[in-house]
């Protein structure tokens, strides 16, 4: 984590121009489901889910949305819990 | 105890009164095996997102209760026969939210004044 905040910083100016990127090296994208405001993931809270779903109804991956390890666990539950309901 | 929530989906073309009967069946089922009903909210008709049972469309009932592993089991093999139903689902909280009802809809209120 640390390493990856680093090369944000160095490269913060040149963060436009992605030719110049090394091969491999992600940007620090900080989790939208943590923190202080972060919606609430629940079965029933359907808004939240739909975002990360893909078209045809399949969970994202978390390197696609960027979202952390604790709360990817939590929403693929939240998502399985409501396709029983039939509510995604 | 445990909090629980539980989700019922009764089928489209029953009757109102049918509904109410179903809701007071189940209360009765969790009060007499040591479990208390806190709250009972009614999502109202809505379209199902793929097809159950040859139905299109459902009444969603959602139950907030406390109880034990017990209570489950009775309101599960209760509803396992009932014809009424489309699906269930229970799901284990460790705190009941009551504030926050993420499918409000007006009809629930007019039908708790009628009574």
């Amino acid at each position: 984590m640390k390493r990856k905040k680093n090369i944000k910083r160095k490269s913060s100016a040149y963060s436009s121009l992605s030719l110049f990127q090394k091969s491999g090296t992600k940007f620090f994208k900080p989790c939208p489901l943590s923190g202080k405001e972060a919606p609430i993931v629940n079965y029933k809270n359907i808004k939240v889910l739909k975002k990360y779903i893909s078209e045809s109804g399949r969970i994202l991956p978390s390197r696609v949305t960027s979202v952390s390890q604790k709360k990817q666990k939590e929403l693929a539950r939240a998502i399985k819990q409501a396709r029983v309901l039939a509510l995604i | 105890m445990n909090c629980y929530e539980h989700t019922l989906i009764t089928r489209h073309d029953i009757q109102e009164n049918q509904n109410q009967n179903i809701i007071e069946k189940y209360q009765n089922i969790i009060n007499k095996n040591s479990g208390k009903v806190v709250k009972v909210e009614e999502w109202g008709l809505k379209n199902l997102s793929y097809e159950i049972k040859k139905n299109k469309k459902g009444h969603y009932i959602h139950i907030k209760f406390d109880g034990i592993g017990k209570t489950i089991e009775e309101l599960e093999n209760a509803e396992n026969i009932d014809e009424m139903l489309i699906r269930f689902l229970t799901v284990k909280v460790k705190k009941h939210d009551l504030e926050t009802n993420y499918f409000e809809k007006k009809e629930s209120t007019v039908t708790i004044e009628k009574k």
